[in-house]
């Protein structure tokens, strides 16, 4: 297909306005998918993300579409992860296109979530093509809302599409607009090839599969190629496009969009944002962006029974395989035992790699509470960086503790600029500017420590704001802060995974906060079990979890033996996922108690 | 036919009940009294069914009618059922056949007619004898009721009687408790069932609790009253053979046990039948189908079916050997004096009870919980607060 010929596009939504409706019906419209195959959000194939509605891993598809002109294009639609853990994936998708779609439900308008992604498509230079979705609705107002985006983006308002993906209307001459604005992709043909990989996953047969866009150059499928920034060298198993499933083809072409199958072992050595050359004859320099994948919170995981080790390093070592992001390394904790330092995106990222450990692979695991690094400066002038309470050393010995400070935006209507202010700034937050962007919305920006986001900052602003506000953050610098471990003892032994390193003036509240959690979360066991919290070496808080006195059942229900023993098997199921740490049984909720201390 | 040879136990299940009380989960149903007589033909229609598929009369010590209300039923209708097992089953000479009756619900002519017909044990929905206790349980009947009921039970020749009574309540302490215990020894029971309140899902009770109309009861004052009740009935004679269960010794000095109950717990065969009865015969867990409607189409209309199946079975589960011996402990541990014997369980089994469960019978020894008096591995004192600690180990 030649150049003139392509186009490159995604889709900014807000979660529930319509945006994988709308890629399925394009999909069938175009052909690309016949409706029998037809299975409600192709895009999203896995599980999870079918379940929470949002994309985690970006993927493509090409599709094939005749335009006003009677001339055939290949138009690529490139998926982006929806959530701000992967803004740096988000990133690398959006430099693969020349356009994006603005979907907006026509009676909802515009929200923050899709503001934030607007930026950054328009960072990227993307041509925004706003539609208005969902004008089937009764309560549709496509009127007020192209107002809305017209005062945004300064489109006029009679130009925007409007359509309904639910029952199909208008959605041909979506597929029309996108050939009409989106600029075809400039490149040059004959320049030393360079192709931009925007994700990669694992197959078995075909190593890490690069999902590539060619800027310069072209591909033939015999050629050698190198990675830029990994120094990679590889002939691909394959080249192919997204039709939508993997289909091999001879070439790639320069524009255009497709994967190539390289045979690697593993996605550390083709990363997401990395450039591919041809290694006889080498581009200058790679494509601007890319980025090591740089993890921000980290946590233990642990098997729940010891003899599952070696199950759960296989199980991370498979999803490490598609995820790049994910980092671990084995680690040894008292009260634990043998398990893994994993490093994560943000706090998303770690729960939706539990969720896939405890489904996927159908492991019993402990997550510990997230931490941040941090960096200690040592009496002895030495610098240690430390992700986990466990590892921070002596007092006496430190210096100074450096904190990793995050600069945050927050988008939010103007009615919740009180709420954001407070959420903010109990946890820390230092407020530094604000603007307004459009009528009604404003966007707070802030500084606030990494390890006060991670604690349930994005809840509690999603429930304070109803879920209007969304949040963007990047890395900012460390700062000496004044910290101290708050250490946890469960039967008078100290369990090193509930420890948490906090700052000295919550440090009182926070023990005694995280010991009345403790004590709601820790069942009653055979014996009582003393809990308390303390900080530098001085208690703060205790109590005692009572020792369980009487479990029996009391009836026979007239010879339901079968009803007796569900009952028994649900009770022993439930003790045992929990983990003995020395005498005593902690459940999962536990390990993760010090997130869930709450506002007051 | 299993290699079994008896006898055996029969439970009938009568699912009306005049209300259903707010803590109940059990199969039965308030206001489908107009079923009554249907159910009754076929009741006798699934127990004749049975014994045709058996094809023999198989022996017979303990009869039970459950419920539900099985005292709602007429002299007639009791009649009916009672002579189809006689003729269906061999009923044994030295049986127990029991009755379960709500206060109210008797007088002295049902009553004498049911001592006439053979019924020689009955078993006395009491609860409570407090009035506001009564109230939050939804019960139909007061205490001046159980007193009456009693009486006339004795004066038609009742000499085996049980009372149900429920501990842990919201509201009650434990002094409250102590006058129920009191007034119902003022009874002079043969036999006490004295459980300790579950709230059970879906039950009217739960939400109640669930929305603060009452207060979910402390389950330390709950074991207060257990220990209480414990130490207070072994002092005035009674043995406590059951975690939920005293008898008054006979003449011999064996406690006047619930012969078909023990059935259960020593995990031996019985029958169930009746809607949503459940029954354990030749190695399958054999379960009817719950609605009075749908038991008595399924056994006026349907046809003859492969032992211990019924028209009305809804669920058989084949119980494997392992499961059998887990199901032994988990049970037979209840049984607090007789607990399992080592030897029997060889004799059953042909396998030594401690090499199939020596890791748990150590797990459990160490705790305190488990211990051996000679042929009999019994729960000790602790272990009898924590049961579900010990029979979990078997499931």
């Amino acid at each position: 297909m030649s150049q003139e010929h392509i186009r490159n596009f995604c889709i900014i939504a807000h979660i529930d306005h319509g945006k994988s409706t709308l890629a399925d019906r394009l999909l069938q419209l175009t052909g690309t998918i016949s409706d029998r195959e037809m299975q409600a959000q192709v895009l999203d194939t896995m599980d999870l993300e079918r379940e929470k509605g949002v994309t985690i891993k970006a993927s493509a598809v090409r599709m094939m579409h005749t335009g006003k002109d009677g001339q055939e294009y290949e138009l690529n639609l490139i998926d982006t992860p929806g959530h701000v853990d992967f803004g740096y994936e988000v990133s690398r998708a959006l430099a693969a296109c020349e356009g994006a779609l603005l979907i907006v439900d026509a009676s909802q308008g515009m929200e923050a979530q899709t503001l934030a992604n607007l930026y950054l498509a328009l960072e990227s230079d993307l041509e925004i093509i706003p539609v208005i979705n969902k004008i089937d609705l009764p309560a549709a107002h496509p009127d007020d809302v192209a107002e809305e985006i017209s005062n945004l983006i300064g489109s006029n308002p009679d130009e925007i599409l409007r359509i309904s993906a639910k029952d199909g209307t208008n959605i041909e001459a979506v597929l029309d607009v996108v050939v009409e604005k989106v600029p075809p992709p400039k490149g040059d043909p004959d320049a030393p090839l360079r192709a931009l990989v925007f994700d990669t996953h694992y197959d078995s047969f075909k190593g890490v599969v690069a999902y590539v866009r060619l800027v310069d150059g072209k591909i033939a499928h015999q050629d050698e190629l190198e990675l830029m920034a990994t120094e990679a060298v590889i002939r691909p198993v394959e080249i192919g496009v997204f039709a939508p499933d993997l289909q091999a083809t001879k070439n790639l072409s320069t524009g255009s969009v497709g994967y190539v199958a390289t045979g690697l072992k593993t996605v550390n050595e083709s990363r997401v944002g990395d450039t591919f050359t041809h290694n006889e004859q080498r581009a200058e320099e790679g494509l601007p962006g890319y980025q090591e994948p740089k993890p921000m919170v980290f946590a233990g995981i642990y098997p729940v029974e010891g003899e599952d080790f070696d199950d759960l390093k296989e199980a991370l070592e498979k999803l490490q395989l598609n995820d790049a992001s994910l980092v671990y390394q084995a680690e040894t904790s008292q009260a634990l035992n043998f398990g893994f330092r994993c490093g994560f995106l943000g706090m998303f990222h770690m729960e939706i790699i539990q969720e896939r450990l405890e489904r996927e692979y159908d492991l019993d695991i402990i997550v510990t509470a997230p931490s941040v690094e941090y960096e200690v400066l040592m009496k002895d002038g030495k610098t240690l960086t430390i992700d986990s309470p466990a590892e921070l050393p002596d007092e006496g010995d430190i210096e100074e503790i450096g904190e990793p400070w995050m600069e945050i935006q927050i988008f939010t209507p103007t009615d919740y600029y009180g709420a954001v202010m407070d959420v903010a700034t109990k946890r820390r937050g230092i407020y530094v500017s604000e603007d307004y962007p459009t009528q009604g919305r404003v966007q707070l920006n802030f500084e606030i420590p990494l390890a006060e986001l991670i604690v349930d900052f994005f809840d509690q602003l999603k429930s304070r704001t109803r879920g209007y506000a969304s949040l963007d953050y990047q890395f900012k610098e460390y700062r000496p802060e004044d910290l101290t471990k708050l250490e946890v003892l469960v039967n008078k032994e100290s369990v090193d995974a509930l420890a948490a390193i906090v700052h000295k003036e919550h440090a009182y509240h926070k023990g005694q906060a995280l010991i009345t959690k403790l004590k709601e979360l820790i069942p009653r066991q055979l014996f009582a079990v003393p809990i308390q919290a303390s900080a530098n070496g001085r208690v703060i808080s205790r109590a005692n979890v009572k020792a369980l006195r009487k479990d029996v059942l009391a009836k026979c229900y007239g010879g339901d033996v079968s009803r007796k023993r569900k009952l028994l098997e649900k009770q022993k199921k439930g003790k045992k996922r929990m983990k003995m740490v020395g005498s005593v049984e902690i459940p999962q909720e536990a390990f993760l108690a010090v997130l869930r201390l709450g506002d007051d | 036919m299993s290699s079994f040879l008896g006898p055996y136990s029969l439970y009938l299940h009568i699912p009306f009940c005049r209300h259903k009380c707010g803590y109940c989960d059990f199969n039965t149903y308030a206001g489908k009294e107009d079923l009554q007589p249907d159910y009754v033909r076929a009741l006798c229609a699934e127990i004749t069914q049975f014994a045709e598929a058996a094809g023999e009369r198989l022996p017979l010590h303990t009869v039970f009618f459950g419920g539900g209300t099985p005292s709602l039923l007429t002299s007639q209708q009791l009649e009916a059922i009672l002579s189809a097992v006689s003729e269906a089953f061999e009923l044994l000479p030295d049986n127990e056949i029991t009755l379960e009756a709500n206060p109210g619900t008797v007088d002295l002519a049902s009553l004498q007619a049911m001592h006439a017909m053979g019924i020689n044990r009955l078993s006395m929905g009491m609860q409570s004898a407090n009035p506001a206790e009564l109230r939050i349980l939804e019960r139909q009947h007061d205490f001046d009721d159980v007193v009456q009921a009693i009486d006339w039970a004795r004066a038609v020749g009742f000499e085996n009687i049980n009372l149900d009574l429920i501990f842990g309540l919201p509201y009650q302490s434990i002094g409250d408790w102590q006058r129920n215990v009191e007034l119902a020894l003022g009874l002079n029971p043969e036999h006490l069932s004295l459980y300790n309140l579950t709230i059970e899902h879906g039950t009217p009770m739960e939400k109640q609790v669930g929305r603060g109309l009452l207060p979910e009861p402390d389950p330390d004052e709950a074991a207060e009253m257990y220990i209480w009740t414990m130490q207070h009935l072994n002092a005035e004679g009674w043995r406590h053979y059951e975690v939920s269960n005293w008898a008054r010794p006979d003449d011999n000095g064996e406690p006047l046990a619930c012969r078909h109950n023990l059935q259960y717990w020593r995990n031996l065969p019985y029958i169930g039948l009746g809607a949503g009865a459940h029954g354990f015969i030749g190695g399958l867990r054999v379960a009817d189908v719950l609605g009075p409607g749908v038991y008595i189409e399924r056994c006026l209309n349907g046809a003859l079916r492969k032992f211990p199946r019924t028209a009305a079975t809804a669920s058989v589960n084949e119980i494997g050997p392992y499961t059998e011996m887990q199901e032994t402990m988990m049970m037979g541990l209840r049984l607090l004096e007789e607990g399992v014997s080592s030897s029997d369980f060889e004799e059953r089994f042909g396998k030594q009870l401690e090499d199939v469960f020596a890791e748990e019978i150590a797990y459990l020894r160490g705790l305190g919980l488990l211990e051996k008096h000679d042929d009999r591995w019994l729960l000790t004192g602790k272990g009898r607060m924590l049961g579900n600690q010990v029979f979990m180990q078997f499931v």
